[in-house]
């Protein structure tokens, strides 16, 4: 992947890259070094002071079977609201892809979801869903209690991974169908040639070759629901019923900004980190290695 | 638009030169606070009047729309050094602000700025409530509540109940006899209400929240709640929620007790007094209802409820002439003209002895629709407070409130057995006070 | 030519039109509750079919909310936020990838790594930034003993300040710092022929020459497709404008005047008023998004250049 081709001098790269770097180091930086900093102290809320405890914070949080089951819950959440949302887009695109009469409409209503803020679809979902109105209320009214994320955790969470996989179609669905253009149009040609029935084609000859955009949507699906969770929850549940919606970024904005333990809610906020680091890297080794053998 | 200013800033300090210092601009100061809708425009119209009554200070009231949302923003722009001079904090952020060294007290303010004001005027459950341990008022009592219980007496007559329930057994009573009369939901019940239903029970039953009466003697405290009548009580709540007599009204639901209440759909709420001119402005049509003081258990008598609410604190790190603004803005609440509009237009309770007695002497409580309010300051001053009526002072306390929603959400929704799940939220809430604590290692109460 | 099976085709048409209800429907249950009366709304169940209150509803969000002068607030962050990256983005993804130097990696990780952790969870300690962005310099001269120096030598206490509470500036700069468009920049410069270098090298032409000559041409739809990924992002940020913006009157947006339309905070459950401002908060970027999506899927196949 490495150029050959490069300018050389040694004040102009800097400029150029000194906008950024500096946004970054003001406003992601140096906030974040002062996170990490509470995580190794007890700090005060009002800011009067804190005190150096090492890693008494990390040990709280993970001899914390709460923050155990919010971490499962966090997996969950992300295994299952990425399965949906991928698959339903995958389908779609593959359709999408064959390019029958009329298909642009469906293909400008797909993408739909995309535009939409993650609190507004909160909002809605919430409406959609509710036990009393809107229109699971009628499902109620036949069968009592069937339905009610009120009281029932489960019934919580499914809302809102439901409303997350939604929220994610739209923009799956573009990747998977920019990937699927990509596909030269002679394999698929050979592929008919070779009299291969147009169902086996996508299943034998599109998905391997869509493989490196399917696994790129993996993580960022799974990064997103870690980070982008926020907007959801909050509108929706706030993380209850009894914490049964609280997955690890809710629980750092709430324990940190709600209940005041910013050291708690740092040592947090850093394991989380290692984790999207670690998935991210992942990512990041597959990204080049694509782009180094094709 | 530049030159307006230079004109300006010329013709001011003309005037400054010519006339006393006292004609330049106003000293403006902010106020932050956590009501929004109707209350909110009450507190816009409020500080309009405080800048229309006097030319030294202006006034900027800015809402945060909850509590919460203003005790977080307040502390944010604490760190930041961008503070307002004054700001509204509810009960449950009280012990961490009395830490922090944040704030100036209110007593020490006023003073200060020349302003007389007889503090024993206050209802002292309120001012202990705010009081360091010595007895300093340390914040400006402002918006007073406490928890009562609502009635649709159409539905009582119904079920031929004569007055109004007194106890948790005639609750009982009246609310099967609608049940069997057809009423879907009796009782309105919100499992996120700890405040009237765990705090204020406790307290109305002199019962204890914490040890080292409910944390005012030191910041070793544990709580106690596994262990009082709050136990037989959630177990009563869960027998009838289960029996369909105590109905889950929430935001989660998608509509709260309140408005259940008020729509007719429910016919017993508990909440706060200051509900009082809502539920009057709300309730449709041709529905009765009338306001009464907490219902007990049988055989207890009845010790002081606690006060709810919130109170203003003045911050540090603000100028002097500002002070003297905030002081001004403080003295000209305390007016008792002020006072009654102000518990006038909102359901919020006056704060004073002679203010209350004031406006009962004028009628104020004799008629609709603000006859019943009256019965807030009876439960408020029931009796002197006693060790665990005086108030709850941990650390962290919103933390806690959430284990004990929690807890009596398991216990309905998921059959937690109330005693394990009150001993696991009480694990939960003094790991939090031990947390806390150890973060204010060396602070003192006082 | 690919033989047409019509089974297979009916087969698609299915799918595709399964598809489309599953995305429309809330869409159009929002647009449904959205034009019910209040006793509308309440029943159980809901009608599918709009009623006729939709203008009344729309103007009482729309006046409830204030949503005109924060429709305006939202388009002006909007846009400085996306005009912002994309111009940050190329300079900085073009200096990562066509110069060689030693730091380029580091730069690169140090500009990656930000998207590892959200604003949710690090956001007490950039709102001491936004009171005060010139904070981290200030520290450094503390530390390097400057001020100190300045101090005992000049008797000037030098204090750096620069507020971006209460400001656009304070609602855009914050999201410009992160590494979406520069990764995508990154992304699509490595596919770009060592060739084309090489001949602009030969011509004499400098960097910025064939920055502004042949770069910037060639991904006209990249930028595009950044564009819209950031229009559509920043006009859908929401915890960010509710901490640094006191003053909402003024620097509002709507996403955060939205919750403020959700019920329990006012008392009557008119939800129908709510989804009325759903409604016209998601309009714009969903204009944007509808208008922009040739390009944005073109702009995303970084390989067919």
């Amino acid at each position: 992947m490495e150029r050959r081709a490069h300018y050389r001098n040694r004040v102009l790269p800097w400029l150029l890259i000194a906008p950024q770097l500096i946004l970054v180091l003001v406003f992601f930086y140096w906030p974040t070094s002062q996170a990490l900093y509470w995580a190794f102290t007890l700090e005060q809320a009002w800011g009067g002071g804190n005190e150096w405890v090492g890693f008494d914070n990390f040990m709280g949080v993970f001899g914390d079977g709460r923050y155990w089951s919010t971490v499962g819950r966090s997996a969950v959440y992300a295994a299952a609201a990425t399965g949906i949302s991928m698959g339903i887009a995958l389908v779609l695109a593959l359709f999408v892809d064959r390019g029958l009469k009329g298909t642009k409409i469906f293909q400008s209503v797909f993408i739909w979801p995309y535009a939409l803020a993650a609190p507004v679809v909160g909002v809605a979902f919430r409406f959609i869903f509710s036990p009393q109105a809107g229109m699971i209320g009628s499902l109620n009214r036949i069968w009592p209690g069937i339905w009610d994320p009120a009281t029932n955790g489960l019934h919580a969470l499914i809302m809102v991974i439901i409303s997350h996989a939604w929220l994610s179609i739209g923009y799956n669905f573009v990747f998977f169908l920019a990937a699927l253009q990509m596909i030269p149009r002679s394999i698929a040609e050979a592929g008919a040639m070779d009299g291969a029935r147009p169902a086996r084609r996508m299943l034998d000859l599109q998905l391997p070759l869509i493989a490196p955009t399917t696994f790129f949507l993996l993580i960022m699906n799974i990064i997103s629901t870690f980070t982008d969770s926020f907007g959801l929850i909050d509108t929706m549940t706030e993380g209850g019923p009894i914490g049964s919606t609280e997955v690890m970024v809710y629980k750092i904005y709430y324990d940190g900004f709600k209940s005041l333990d910013y050291s708690g809610a740092a040592a947090q906020s850093i394991v989380l980190m290692l984790i999207v680091i670690t998935l991210t890297f992942v990512q990041f080794k597959w990204v080049e290695r694509r782009i180094h053998y094709t | 638009m530049k030159r307006n200013w230079l004109l300006s800033t010329l013709t001011a300090s003309m005037l400054a030169l010519t006339a006393s210092s006292s004609l330049a601009a106003p000293v403006k100061f902010e106020f932050w606070y956590g009501l929004s809708g109707d209350l909110s425009e009450r507190i816009q119209d409020m500080c309009k009047a405080f800048n229309a009554s006097q030319q030294d200070y202006e006034i900027v009231c800015v809402s945060q729309e909850t509590y919460e949302n203003n005790l977080q923003n307040t502390i944010a722009a604490f760190r930041a050094k961008k503070q307002p001079a004054v700001t509204q904090i509810s009960d449950g952020g009280t012990l961490d602000l009395m830490l922090s060294g944040a704030y100036l007290p209110v007593r020490e303010l006023m003073e200060k700025n020349g302003y007389q004001i007889d503090w024993n005027n206050y209802f002292s459950g309120i001012a202990s409530y705010y009081s360091s341990p010595k007895g300093e008022l340390l914040s400006m009592p402002f918006n007073s509540s406490t928890a009562m219980i609502y009635y649709n007496t159409d539905a009582l007559k119904a079920v031929g109940f004569e007055g109004l329930p007194k106890t948790w057994s005639e609750v009982e009573k009246v609310a099967r006899d609608m049940k069997a009369k057809g009423y879907d939901c009796p009782v309105a019940f919100d499992p996120t209400g700890v405040w009237q239903w765990f705090e204020q029970f406790s307290a109305i039953h002199n019962q204890p929240i914490a040890t080292k009466g409910n944390g005012y003697e030191g910041l070793d405290a544990e709580v106690t709640f596994n262990k009082t009548k709050f136990v037989d009580q959630l177990t009563w709540i869960k027998k009838m929620y289960d029996e369909g007599l105590f109905v889950n009204k929430s935001k989660a639901v998608g509509e709260t007790a309140n408005d259940a209440f008020v729509n007719g759909k429910c016919q017993i709420t508990s909440s706060s007094i200051a509900d009082h001119g809502t539920f009057g402005k709300q309730a449709i049509k041709d529905m009765h209802w009338e306001v009464a003081m907490l219902p007990m258990l049988d055989g207890f008598p009845r010790t002081n409820s606690l006060v709810g609410g919130a109170s203003l604190w003045t911050l540090r790190g603000k100028s002097e002439e500002e002070y003297k603004g905030v002081a001004a803005f403080f003295n000209f609440l305390a007016q008792p003209d002020q006072a009654e509009w102000w518990s006038t237009v909102t359901g919020y309770i006056p704060v004073t002895n002679t203010g209350f007695q004031a406006m009962k002497a004028k009628g104020f409580y004799d008629n609709a629709p603000y006859k019943g309010r009256e019965l807030a300051i009876e439960s408020l001053t029931a009796t002197p407070p006693t060790e665990y009526t005086r108030g709850v002072r941990l650390g962290n306390f919103n933390a806690i409130r959430k284990e004990i929603g929690d807890a009596m959400q398991a216990v309905l929704f998921n059959d937690k057995p109330v005693q394990q799940a009150l001993d696991d939220a009480a694990a939960r809430s003094n790991e939090i006070l031990r947390r806390f604590e150890k973060t204010y290692k060396g602070a003192s109460l006082n | 030519m690919i033989e047409r099976s019509s089974f297979f085709d009916f087969v698609t048409y299915a799918v595709m039109a399964l598809g489309l209800v599953i995305i429309i429907t809330p869409f159009w249950i929002v647009l449904v509750a959205a034009s019910l009366s209040l006793p509308e709304v309440a029943r159980v169940p809901l009608t599918l079919w709009p009623s006729s209150h939709l203008m009344e509803n729309l103007s009482a969000a729309w006046s409830r909310a204030d949503l005109g002068p924060k429709l305006l607030n939202t388009l002006v962050v909007a846009g400085g936020v996306t005009i912002g990256k994309i111009t940050i983005a190329a300079l900085s993804a073009f200096s990562i990838v066509f110069f060689n130097y030693r730091a380029r990696m580091l730069c690169f990780w140090l500009i990656f790594l930000t998207l590892m952790l959200p604003l949710e969870v690090r956001i007490v300690p950039t709102y001491s930034i936004a009171a005060n962005a010139l904070l981290p310099f200030q520290a450094l001269l503390d530390a390097t003993g400057i001020t100190s120096l300045v101090e005992t030598i000049a008797g000037i206490r030098i204090e750096l300040n620069w507020n971006l509470l209460n400001s656009y500036t304070g609602l855009i700069l914050p999201l410009i710092a992160t590494a979406t468009g520069t990764f995508l920049y990154r992304q699509f410069f490595m596919t770009i022929p060592d060739e084309l270098v090489e001949a602009s090298k030969m011509d004499g032409s400098g960097p910025m020459r064939f920055f502004f000559e042949v770069l910037i041409p060639l991904s006209r739809t990249n930028m595009l497709a950044l564009a819209t990924i950031m229009f559509v992002s920043s006009w859908n940020q929401y915890l960010w404008p509710l901490l640094v913006t006191t003053d909402r009157p003024n620097y509002g947006t709507v996403v955060m005047e939205l919750k403020a339309l959700i019920p329990a905070q006012n008392g009557t459950p008119d939800w129908n008023v709510t989804m009325a401002g759903a409604l016209l908060v998601m309009l714009p970027p969903l204009l944007v998004v509808a208008f922009m999506q040739r390009w944005f899927v073109r702009g995303l196949i970084t390989k067919d250049k």
